[in-house]
């Protein structure tokens, strides 16, 4: 492994939604007096968004679950309406097809009013109480008495928004160091000394400030300068992801009533912005040691399918085409579930701040989150704003084959590669996978591509282009057997099946 | 669509692998214009990936490899100057015979005035099997491993656990261990295989690979690559029964479970499918429910032999031609074609009867395997034809003729025609 | 040396039919395999399977070698008649130290008398030269 040691005025532990957004948002800035803000994220992963940031429903949420005062109150309300811009700049795309609460029965009443009336404390716009008449001009044939509206509830690609995040950072001089498992933090000096933080491979970053993101394991990192009093404990959730062809079933976010304790919001459907249907989650705690145990379950599969056909009555059993399950890191533990508020703050090491108990609503909060943090970081160095920040993408960003015919035809005539189909199921072409390993990061896993560009996500799960990748991968970037992973760790292939060489050529 | 490109067509083939070579040889000899689209860089579809032999006992008495049974109708299409489009995909195909196609650098439309599919089938994933467990590298479905090893020269991995005994999975038993690899087993849910006899034998046999039936996979495990399966033997409702679980090192999982023809064309464009097959719906003539389109070889139904996807294909090809040149009598649904007790579906889904109609012919598969049975074609208590079978099984297709003298018989009963086994 | 007297069963591979027959079969004479009985063939080549696969099973083998130059990176190859099967590993070796330049034709020869097999290998795919 390379050996660098770099020195930062700002490190990120963890290069999920969170700690992304607090990169771009330090990345709009300078330190007062003119000089370059030095900020690194560093992250276990090969890539960004690995972790609970590409695994959950991928819902922007309006603010109606959360007490009044509490930060996840506060910072969801304030990041949604954050998002069109924030998604605007960075091309990422967002739907706001709004959210149905339904009270099913009399019994679920009290609860939905609860909702309500946090909502309005919360400051959450556009609200309505619908009876069952109006709720079907949203939603056709849903049952229920009465249900809550809230417009402001949206659908995102979440992967996609910290990918976007991530790059518009590095594009703006943040550095990411990937494959960097913190293993240790220590202040060799005296108090205001940088941070030492290495990496379990032998790499050191010095830092005079350190911003804990990591999500799962955001107490192990805080254990790491010595805070001992905080837990995590993980809680699975589960889904299925449905095919495309119900594209359009459902028109909004319908949710049941939560009960007091749920640890989520219930097993329900949610569209995707890429036009899926994602059933669940689940929520199990697993086991300690076992954070990033993401394994599908006999029983909760059983579960899901059947909720699948109670809702969606003309399921399919090859509707179903792929499960996954994400964790969220809870402080609090199993015997008492439910739910825990953020906990953003300096902690007693000074220049260290934490972040514990991201869950949801962290992906809607995350640009409210990341200006929080910055003003925390303030305190220690004085930010201006730069007037040479970038803040778009540049260039197309989005899938081509939504795009208008007209405007198709006329880009293909300057990028060829866009008329070339590598992901049939998804009609992604060889130009937008190049653009995908070609990514800003440098990052070249099967999975970045994936998340980059929707290719393997359909309904023949990469039976079509996955071939087509390793290709495209192995004649045009130099790629060997040994070379392909999916995921970190997670090898493609064992060699070649004839040495290249072969024996006596004749 | 509004493409600022048209083009015209009389004829266009969706598909050059087996299904498509056939029919845009035979609708070439029928003298129609025809222009055949492949999706890939060359022309023989699965076909080039499938280089054990056993291809064209039926058609060539001879038992050739997959590519070499391509070679001989690319041979043939060539021979016909027949205009072909290689890596060109179709993105769109609308009910009035529009299709918006995809190459590098150009965005086409092309109206048709007749259309064959034959897209083929993939097959079934991880996804639709819901396994639980991790999702570790080296889980791969057979065909996709075979396109690695054979065209691709890469071994996905050296130890091998296999699902499903479909006829790639045993063949790939085979090919993984010619290479060096290790196949620990094959686990097949159902009580029977789902292969061909022959692959049984010469795949799994000869080289000491076990084969367990009734028992399916219920965990994977592993963080990063595959380091093992669990299986157990499933119970007559194809549940795992507790207590019979193994544990299974492996590095690799190839999937063999099924494949599923590929329609998403069809859907868009409006044609009906069948909830069984997952093809489309068409008479004897092979044509789907919209007029001029056409459906053959694997995107029809998922077939056993490739010698019968050509046949199958040649009788669409023909068709196909027969509509442009507006000789196809077609209309009205006909006489319906049921499967009976026995029979999991039979193809055609109806026919039309002509005056004088030619023989025709009715592909089905039985649902479960039987020793000296009987396949039977009715129409109400009449029985048309009756044929003794030493061996029927659900993973080899029934192909039976219907005499003239048959067809006439049951176009004067004014019934459904049944076929059964037993 | 004792005979056994098994009762053996068989998928004809000869067609696509696949016929399964029940053979019975005395080994370890010293004549070699002697066949007593058989049920299930639909045909005499039935017969004559049987009697090969008791006695010396044959197989037609399919790989594939290495090419230099060519559009693909590999030549599918097999062996142009069947070959016992117990010389299966012996042919696989000599092929594994073969390779080929492009371009090739369906059914050029790599190898003749593979391990002393009476048959050639041959190439069944056409590998045009790399443009």
């Amino acid at each position: 492994m390379t050996d660098i040691d770099l020195n930062y005025d700002v490190l990120v532990i963890g290069a999920g939604v969170v700690g992304c957004a607090i990169a771009r948002e330090l990345a709009r800035h300078k330190k007062t007096g003119g000089e370059r803000l030095r900020v690194a994220v560093v992250d276990k992963e090969p890539d960004v968004s690995l972790g609970t940031s590409s695994r959950n429903s991928a819902v922007v949420h309006s603010g109606i679950n959360y007490a009044p005062g509490t930060e996840r109150a506060v910072l969801d309300v304030k990041g949604n309406a954050m998002m069109d811009k924030l998604c605007g700049e960075l091309k990422v795309p967002i739907k706001r097809i709004g959210k149905l609460t339904v009270a099913l029965t009399e019994g679920d009443l009290p609860g939905l009013h609860k909702q309500k009336n946090q909502g309005e404390a919360n400051g959450v716009p556009g609200m309505e109480l619908m009876d069952n008449a109006k709720m079907q001009t949203i939603q056709p044939g849903i049952e229920g008495i009465l249900g809550l509206w809230t417009p402001t509830s949206a659908i995102i690609s979440s992967f996609g928004l910290t990918i976007a995040l991530a790059e518009n950072a590095h594009a703006n001089g943040v550095d990411f160091h990937l494959n960097y498992a913190v293993k240790s933090i220590a202040r060799p000096g005296k108090p205001g000394d940088p941070f030492e933080v290495r990496s379990a491979d032998g790499r050191t970053c010095r830092s005079a400030l350190v911003v804990n993101a990591a999500g799962l394991h955001c107490d192990e990192v805080s254990a790491m300068v010595g805070i001992t009093n905080v837990k995590i404990w993980a809680c699975r959730g589960e889904y299925y992801v449905l095919d495309k062809r119900l594209d359009g079933t459902l028109k909004t976010l319908i949710y049941p009533v939560p009960g007091p304790n749920d640890p989520g919001l219930g097993i329900h459907l949610t569209p995707t912005v890429d036009g899926n249907i994602l059933i669940g989650p689940s929520a199990v705690y697993i086991p300690e040691e076992d954070r990033e145990d993401y394994r599908a379950t006999s029983a909760i599969m059983a579960d899901l399918r059947r909720e699948g056909l109670r809702l969606l009555p003309d399921l399919a059993a090859s509707d179903f085409i792929r499960s996954f399950a994400g964790n969220r890191p809870k402080q609090t533990p199993p015997e008492k579930g439910g739910n825990a508020d953020f906990v953003i703050e300096e902690t007693s090491v000074p220049g260290f701040i934490h972040l514990l108990g991201i869950e949801s609503p962290g992906l809607t909060s995350s640009p409210a989150i990341a200006l929080k943090v910055k003003d925390m970081i303030v305190k220690h160095i004085p930010l201006t704003e730069r007037t040479d920040f970038v803040a778009e993408r540049p260039g197309f960003i989005g899938t081509f084959s939504e795009l208008p015919l007209e405007q198709r035809m006329d880009l293909i005539k300057t990028e060829p590669e866009y008329g070339e189909i590598i992901c049939r199921c998804e009609q992604i072409t060889k130009k937008e996978i190049r653009q995908a390993i070609e990514n800003p990061l440098g990052v070249r896993t099967m999975a970045s591509i994936k998340y980059r560009a929707r290719a393997q996500m359909g309904r023949c799960q990469g039976g079509f282009c996955t071939p087509r990748i390793v290709r495209m991968l192995r004649d045009e970037y130099g790629y060997r057997p040994e070379d392909f992973f999916v995921r970190g760790g997670a090898p493609m292939f064992a060699g070649n099946v004839r040495s290249e060489k072969g024996g006596d050529a004749r | 669509m509004s493409a600022s490109k048209v083009i015209e067509r009389d004829l266009v083939v969706i598909g050059g692998g087996p299904a498509g070579l056939a029919a845009a040889i035979a609708a070439k000899e029928a003298g129609c214009d025809v222009v055949l689209i492949e999706r890939d860089r060359i022309l023989g579809g699965i076909l080039n990936q499938c280089i054990h032999d056993g291809f064209g006992l039926h058609r060539f008495g001879e038992a050739l490899s997959g590519p070499e049974y391509a070679g001989r109708f690319i041979a043939q299409l060539k021979g016909l100057d027949v205009p072909v489009l290689q890596n060109t995909i179709v993105l769109n195909l609308s009910s009035d015979r529009k299709l918006l196609v995809s190459r590098m650098g150009e965005l086409t439309e092309i109206h048709a005035k007749a259309i064959v599919l034959a897209m083929g089938c993939r097959e079934r994933t991880r996804g639709a099997l819901s396994i639980p467990g991790h999702r570790p590298s080296g889980v791969y479905t057979a065909g996709a491993a075979q396109n690695f090893v054979n065209m691709e020269n890469i071994m996905p991995g050296k130890r091998v656990c296999i699902l499903g005994s479909g006829d790639i999975g045993l063949i790939m038993a085979r090919r993984m261990t010619l290479e060096g690899a290790k196949v620990e087993a094959v686990f097949e849910l159902l009580p029977w295989s789902s292969g061909l006899p022959r692959n049984i034998r010469q795949c799994l046999v000869d080289y000491g690979i076990p084969l367990y039936l009734s028992t399916t996979v219920v965990n994977i495990s592993g963080m990063g690559r595959l380091e093992g399966i669990t299986v157990a033997t499933v119970d007559d409702k194809r549940q795992p029964v507790a207590g019979t679980e193994k544990f299974f090192p492996c590095d690799t999982l190839l999937l063999s479970v099924g494949l599923i023809p590929e329609n998403e064309l069809a859907r868009e464009a409006g044609v009906a499918l069948s909830p069984i097959t997952g093809g489309a719906l068409v008479d004897a003539d092979c044509m789907t429910s919209i007029p001029g389109v056409f459906s053959c070889g694997n995107a029809l139904h998922v077939h056993d032999l490739v010698d019968r996807v050509s046949e199958e294909a040649e009788r669409a090809g023909r068709a196909a031609a027969a509509f442009v040149a507006g000789k196809l009598s077609s209309g009205g649904t006909g006489v319906s074609i049921l499967p009976g007790s026995g029979v999991r579906y039979v193809m055609p889904d109806h026919m039309t009867i002509p005056e004088n109609p030619e023989e025709t012919t009715l592909a089905f598969r039985v649902t479960t395997p039987k020793r000296d049975g009987v396949v039977r074609a009715a129409a109400g208590d009449t029985i048309l034809k009756e044929e003794k079978h030493p061996r029927l099984h659900p993973a080899e297709m029934v192909w039976m003729r219907l005499s003239v003298e048959a067809l006439r018989e049951l176009k004067k009963s004014g019934k459904a025609l049944e076929v059964s086994a037993s | 040396m004792s005979e056994n007297r098994i009762k053996g069963e068989f998928t004809c591979v000869v067609c696509p039919n696949g016929c399964f027959i029940e053979a019975e079969y005395l080994e370890g004479g010293s004549e070699g395999p002697k066949l007593l009985s058989l049920a299930g063939n639909q045909c005499k080549r039935g017969e004559t399977w049987v009697r090969q696969e008791i006695e010396t099973p044959m197989r037609t083998i399919s790989t594939s070698v290495p090419v230099h130059g060519g559009d693909f990176l590999l030549a599918s190859v097999r062996t142009a008649e069947p070959i016992p099967l117990a010389k299966v590993q012996d042919v696989m070796a000599e092929i594994r130290k073969t390779s080929l330049n492009a371009p090739l034709s369906i059914g050029q020869v790599v190898l003749k008398n593979p391990a002393g097999t009476e048959t050639e290998i041959i190439v069944t795919r056409n590998v045009a030269a790399a443009g």
